[in-house]
Parts: C-alpha cells; structure tokens; sequence
C-alpha cells in the first residue's frame, strides 16, 4: 500500500533511532491552518479527525492547530469553541480532558479574518512565526480550504500577497476540500488561481472518499493476490457496474445541490476515481506518483462522449415524493432552498468505455442517486457466460460470476459463484462466497480524514488527486452536462423516493444490479 | 488426552451452523500457572473477537483427562501431565487445516520445555513475554540463549512491543538537528519497574547506534566514545518510568507523568527546547499480540534490540 515518501526516509537516515520504528507518528512538525475554522466541516469532520490523532499520538509533538474564519472570536474564545464541538463530536472516551486536552488547547489559535482583507492574512503570517518559536513548528505550514469554494481564489491570492506561499525554512502545503471546479472551465480557472501560486508538489485536492480503507483496497485486492488479474480484462469481463447510491436526500444541502447535481457531486469525482482504481494497469511501485500516472491513463483513455451521444449514453433522474424505510418523504423540488420548477439531476447514470487493449468493449456503468431505496456503495465485476453449457438447455438458468467490492455500508468483497444444488437432478443455482471487513479483521477503520490529513502532513501525496485527473474528469462529464443543461426535463421528478430510479436508467442497462 | 470427543463436538457445532467457517488462524496458548488463567481467556477472548480464530487453550493446570469446547472454535485441553508429543498431536488434529498458527507461550522456561520446542515447530508467529513471571531478567536470558540457538524461530516478545510508545518518544527527542547529539550521548538512565523492558530499550538504543558492551556497565561507540549507562528499578512492573540520554551540552529526557498518560519529552542545555507531550497509548496485551502476528516475524529491530542486550547481559547483570 502507499509507502511514505523518500523526505520521511531522508529523516530516518538523519535519525538513526527511526530506523524499523513503526510508521504511526508523524515526524514533520507542523502548523495547520484551517480557513473556514467557524464552518461545519471543521467542527464536525477536521478538528475531530486531527484531535484524534492527538490522541492516538501521530500527530507531531511540534504542532500547532490556527483557526481562521470571520466568526470574531479571541484565542481562548476559539478554544473554549473547539473544546464543545469536541465535546459533541468525540465519542465518550474521547472527550476533551485532562493533560492531553490541555496540551492541545494550547497549541490552537485563531485570526479572525476577512478573506478578501490582506491584512488579517499578514496577522496570520505573524502567527505562524510565533508558533514557530513557541512550538516547534519549524515554519512547517498546512494550509487547509475549508471555505466554501467561490472563496479559494480569493484565499490562494491574499496567502502570496502575504509572503505565507512558501518558508525559507520549511515546507508549504495546500489542502483544497472538495468540489474541485464546478464545470471545466471554472476548475480551470481554480487550478490557475492555485497553480500561479504553488506547484503542484504542494497541492493536496482532497476527495474523502479515497481516505476510505476499502477504497485503498481494491489496489490490495488487485495487485496483491494472483488469481483475479489474469481474468481482469475484456475477455473475462462482460460489463464494471460501480454505483454509489443514497437513501438520504439533499438534507440541508439544497441550495448547493441544486446547483451541483449528482453527475458533479458523486460521478465526476468520487465515482471516477473509482473507476480508475478497478480499471488501471499495475503500478510499477507504491509511489505516488506511480499510482496516480496510472490512474490518469485510465482516465485518459476515455473517451467523453459526443454530444449527440449524450442520451443513448446516460441517463439522469430527479426523485418526488415516495417512501424510505417505510416513512413518506417529499419529493426533491419540496426540498428546503430548492427551486419549485428545478432542472437539477438527484440521479445520474453514464455507460463509458476505456478504450485500451485491456478494456475495449467493455461497458462500464456509472450511477449514483439520491433517495435510492438504500445506501449502498460498490463495484461490480460481472464475468463472461461460460462458453459451453454441457448440462443442456433444458437446465437451470446459469447466472454469470459476479465478484463484488462492497465500499459502503458493510465493507468486504462477495463472489458469486454457480453450484450444483444436492439431488439427483441437474439443478444449479447460485451461491455467494463473502468476506466481510468486520468479521475477517474485527476492526474499525480510522476515519478518513485521519489517514488524509496524516498523509498530507506527511507529504505523501498517493490519496489526493492530482490535476490531470481531475481536468480529465471534468472532460469525461462536460459533454453530458452541457446536454443535460440545456435541455430541461419536462418529465421531472421521473422516480419515487425509494424506488430503483428513473426509467430512463433502466433502458441504458436494464441489469443494474437491485439496490 | 483424548480428541475423539473434541472433535465430534466440534463437527456438531460445525454443522449447527451450517459449516460456515470465519476463523483465519489458529491461536495455540500455554500456561501453566492457575493466576494467569483467567487474565490469558479474557484477552485471547479480545483477540479472538477481532481475529476470528480457532483457539486451541492447554490449560497446564488442569488434568489431560479434562476438556471444554466453546462455540465452534474455543477449546480448552487440560494439559497437566501432558508430554510435547502429546500436545503436537492435538495441535495437529485440532488446528484449521490451512490457517496459520499463532503460540502464546504464557510460561516459563522456554529454554529446557520440550512442550515449547514441539509447538512452536509449526507456529508462524511465537509469542512470548520475558516479564510476565517476575520482574528479573531470567526469562530474557532464557530467550536470549534460545534464539541463539534456534535463530529462525518467528519469536516476538511483548516485553519488547510494549516499548513502542518510548522508542517512538526517544526518536523524537532527535529528530532534525538534535540527530548529530546522538554522536555525543555519554550517558543512559533508563528507570523500570522491570529489567526486561529496560535492557530491550538499552539494546535497541545500542543496536541503532552501534554500542558495544564494554563492561557490566558502560557501552563503547565505534568512535570509541564511552558510554556508562545505568538501569534503576522504578514504578509498576512492565512498565517504563523514565529514559534519559546526557550528551556533552545537552540533556534529552523522556518521562511518563504522574497519571501515567503521558511521555514528557524535555530537552535541557545547548539544545534546550519547549517541553514536548506525547499520549503514551499503552495497548493492551491484545493489541501487542496482535502487534505480534501483524508484523513480527520479520522484525529486524527486534532481533537486534534482542541480540544487543543479550550481548549486555553477557557482561553480567547490571545492577537495578
């Protein structure tokens, strides 16, 4: 799996005691700061995931936490702020208290800021250097976005007009959340904005769902057993079925969803990054960069569809109303913040083709919705018929194997297999072969953003997707968001809450596997 | 000892559950004193819930006509009396056909027990713990004698795992510049409720830094730099208290806190530095069993740390 970059070796040739110790600890000190520290993302995800590594003792002992947002508050306000989200967020063992809260509370601090203002940027500066001196942290930044992203530009710009883009005596790290761009033009114009600023060695675009440890291992899956790789081509495979699908609505998230919609939220991002994992070649290390040239080849070798293709390629859907888990919920236009007559897609589907000697002819199929009948993340891998049936057509139906990765909610891989049912007749039906995280390992994951955030700390950039990538998936997607834009769906809402989704998804492959 | 009933209880239960099977490995525990028995059930019960594992108990204490079956994959074998052939025969009928299997030796005398010699023939991993019967350093000396003799065995000692949370500490104090002040250390203190956990942190101390024992109490550098070093006992057993390493212009000390949560990482002198706080996270015997099997069987570390203060006990024990 991911090794830690050559800089971390570089320290354990300086330190000879580092030599063969565990890779838990982090060895860079650091200053993060957290742009958008007043925001739900912080208190609910980020500062949870870096207190726990507090806890857990990977953080560096040189550390230091800057809060930077509008919300005034004072340092000790701030602190007393992140005790209670704290407080709210940790599970019971894990509550602020005793020595190592404290320790930790000292070191968090907070600029109450303007972002288009660059004096408080300058502010910023000067903290960074008093927490240079006072902790160690040895002009060591993380910078993370955690704004909304109209803000990032104007960020990225004030961070140079500061001098804070780079550290005569450290390292300078940029973490952007999610969404990268809103189309390709505007993720062109970000990248632009960031890239004018810090080269690409320095930019962490993070996507949580690669922080996820079953994601991590479809690359284990593929390339540290022997027998799925010989078959892992177009002439075992018939068709790659990768879905992520919701039983929750928009929630709270209207007036963003409804500018965004499934392709941009789910497809473009979370679920094409899969897609390069289960389909990319072997990398020749656990590097990086190894890795994620091999993902842009796969990426690269899809071709975005023509725009006159659009429809016989995709399709998108919009729930009303209908029923989950037994309960009535309205429909997605009832939504709070969104449009009473809205456009918007709540469900997408595209077939795509990597067009390469491993893959050609083999449909892949994308889908992710919201207000599915369950939650459900996964990649299917649909085998071949078998070429001959000796046991005669009058038997059995005899279904194709199916190897699953289950991503979400119940981590593991399944394998379906025929078998003959015990009797005298001929019968075959299917079985399943399953592996499940929990009871195979009996462990929880660490939540994503600890490896994440530990990674870029660390400078190991393997989870964190690199720009081609992401432009090449805006590429992949343009063409049916041009389409779909610019023609309104008079048919929407086109599926009930709770149901399978649209129609329309059913005519570009009607064997989805059931949600 | 007889396995006939054994096994048909297991077929039973097997078969009640349709012969699904999750167990990944075969977990073989010896004892064979009666007040650990409950303590070894209670974290094997731990380690099994997180590794589903088929777990074969020899219970030392108990008559070989004695037998408990638990579930599908819980044995427990009255082993007193028991001879080493005895034992292998039932670890060869009991275990899973294709699954590894894993021997925690909560024993005494690995040394002269061919009990220990016959299960750990076939063991991936050998887990074993150098200060569970008393806090001297025999139990290591025993280890120490054995790996030299059987060098391949996949030997892992918790006295050892246990450590981590200090060598990562002690790291720390020199990563970055503080680096070169390794080259310049004249003296160790190391504070220990125990001695094999304090000669493990001393020869793993010498093993990366290249010192060799050049009297009961001094280690000597390749530059031939001299090094006095010293081992107090302190605190709970099992558990270290304090490491302390003087260079020439600078002290670098690691200490646990009075509540035990915490290493305090200070540096005094010339490279005097804020002082520094770690969470100890000690794991449980658990977590380092698990430690164990995850990766030490091909911990070189730990075969240099091992070696190191073999080495060290060769120039006599020194004086807690």
């Amino acid at each position: 799996m991911p090794s830690r970059p050559n800089r971390v070796l570089e320290e354990v040739a300086a330190n000879p005691l580092r030599a063969g110790l565990p890779e838990e600890g982090i060895t860079s000190p650091c200053s993060a700061v957290f742009f958008g520290a007043s925001g739900d993302l912080f208190k609910r995800m980020l500062l949870p995931a870096v207190y726990s590594m507090h806890l857990r003792g990977i953080l560096p002992t040189a550390f230091a936490l800057v809060g930077f947002a509008r919300t005034p508050y004072d340092d000790a306000a701030f602190r007393e702020y992140c005790r209670k989200q704290l407080d709210l967020f940790m599970p019971q063992d894990k509550k602020p208290q005793g020595a190592l809260w404290e320790d930790f509370a000292k070191r968090i601090s907070y600029v109450t800021a303007d972002f288009s203002d660059k004096r408080h940027f300058i502010a910023l500066k000067e903290r960074l250097a008093q927490n240079d001196a006072a902790f160690g942290t040895a002009g060591n930044h993380l910078f993370y976005l955690a704004t909304p992203p109209p803000v990032f530009p104007e960020i990225i710009k004030h961070l140079k007009e500061a001098g804070l883009e780079k550290d005569a005596n450290g390292w300078t790290r940029i973490v952007v959340e999610k969404p990268f761009g809103t189309d390709l033009e505007s993720a062109r114009k970000l990248q632009a904005a960031i890239e004018a600023v810090f080269p690409e060695n320095e930019i962490y675009r993070i996507d949580h769902y690669l922080g996820k440890e079953p994601v991590q291992d479809i690359i284990a899956l593929r390339f540290a057993n022997t027998i799925f790789e010989p078959i892992w081509n177009r002439n075992y495979v018939q068709n790659i079925q990768i879905t992520s699908a919701e039983s929750l609505g928009v929630e709270d998230r209207g007036g963003y969803y409804d500018s965004a919609g499934a392709l941009r939220d789910m497809i473009q991002n979370h679920v094409i990054n899969l897609l390069a994992l289960v389909a990319m070649e072997a990398p020749i290390s656990s590097h990086a960069d190894d890795i994620r040239n091999e993902k842009y080849k796969v990426l690269s070798a899809i071709q975005p569809p023509a725009h006159s293709d659009v429809w016989s390629l995709s399709a998108r859907g919009q729930y009303g109303p209908g029923t989950i888990d037994g309960a009535p919920v309205i429909g997605y236009r009832q939504e709070h913040d969104v449009a009473p007559d809205s456009n918007t897609e709540t469900f997408a589907a595209v077939k795509l083709f990597v067009e390469s000697w491993r893959w050609a002819g083999v449909p892949f199929y994308l889908r992710s919705g919201k207000r599915l009948p369950r939650k459900v993340s996964e990649i299917a891998v649909t085998f071949k018929p078998i070429p001959h049936r000796f046991y005669g057509e009058a038997t059995d139906r005899i279904e194709p194997n199916v190897l699953v990765i289950k991503i979400e909610p119940d981590e593991g891989i399944s394998m379906r297999f025929e078998a003959k049912v015990p009797g005298p007749k001929e019968h075959i039906r299917s079985v399943f072969m399953d592996f499940n995280y929990g009871t195979g390992f009996g462990v929880v994951s660490p939540p994503a953003y600890e490896r994440l955030i530990a990674d870029a700390i660390q400078g190991d950039q393997t989870l964190f997707t690199r720009w081609d990538a992401v432009e090449r998936a805006w590429e992949i997607v343009t063409p049916i968001l041009e389409v779909w834009q610019h023609t309104k769906d008079f048919t929407f809402p086109n599926y009930a809450a709770g149901s399978q989704g649209p129609q329309s998804a059913q005519q570009l492959f009607p064997d989805w596997r059931r949600l | 000892m007889s396995f006939g009933l054994v096994l048909k209880e297991l077929d039973e239960r097997a078969s009640e559950r349709g012969g699904v099977h999750v167990a990944t490995m075969t977990i073989v525990v010896f004892f064979d004193d009666a007040s650990i028995g409950d303590l070894a059930r209670d974290r094997i019960h731990t380690l099994a819930a997180k590794h589903p594992s088929r777990v074969i108990l020899f219970d030392g204490t108990q008559s070989d006509a004695l037998h408990h079956v638990e579930g599908e994959d819980w044995i427990e074998l009255g082993a007193r009396g028991s001879n080493a052939e005895v034992l292998r025969g039932a670890l060869n009928a009991l275990r899973m056909p294709d699954a590894p299997v894993i021997l925690l030796w909560i024993a005494s005398g690995v040394g002269d027990d061919d009990r220990f010699c016959e299960l750990s023939r076939d063991a991936r991993t050998v887990v074993y713990n150098s200060s569970l019967v008393d806090a001297g350093n025999a139990a290591l000396r025993q280890l120490v004698e054995y790996v030299g003799r059987h060098p391949e065995l996949p030997i892992a000692d918790i006295a050892y795992l246990r450590l981590a949370p200090w060598q990562e500490s002690v790291a720390i104090l020199f990563d970055g510049e503080e680096s070169s002040e390794l080259l310049d250390v004249t003296r160790v203190e190391i504070a220990c409720g125990s001695d094999p956990e304090a000669l493990y942190l001393l020869g793993w101390l010498a093993s990366r830094l290249d010192w060799k024992p050049a009297s009961e109490d001094v280690l000597a550098a390749p530059s031939g730099k001299q090094i006095a070093f010293a081992i107090r006992r302190e605190g709970e057993p099992r558990r270290i208290a304090r490491v302390a390493l003087t260079a020439t212009h600078s002290s670098f000390v690691a200490e646990i806190d009075s509540r035990g949560e915490t290493i305090n990482l200070s540096v005094s002198g010339s490279r005097a530095k804020p002082p520094r706080l770690r969470a100890i996270n000690n794991p449980g015997v658990a977590a380092l069993v698990e430690r164990a099997i995850l990766t030490s069987h091909n911990d070189r570390v730990f075969q240099a740390s091992l070696a190191a203060a073999g080495a060290i006990l060769a120039f006599g024990t020194p004086s807690p």
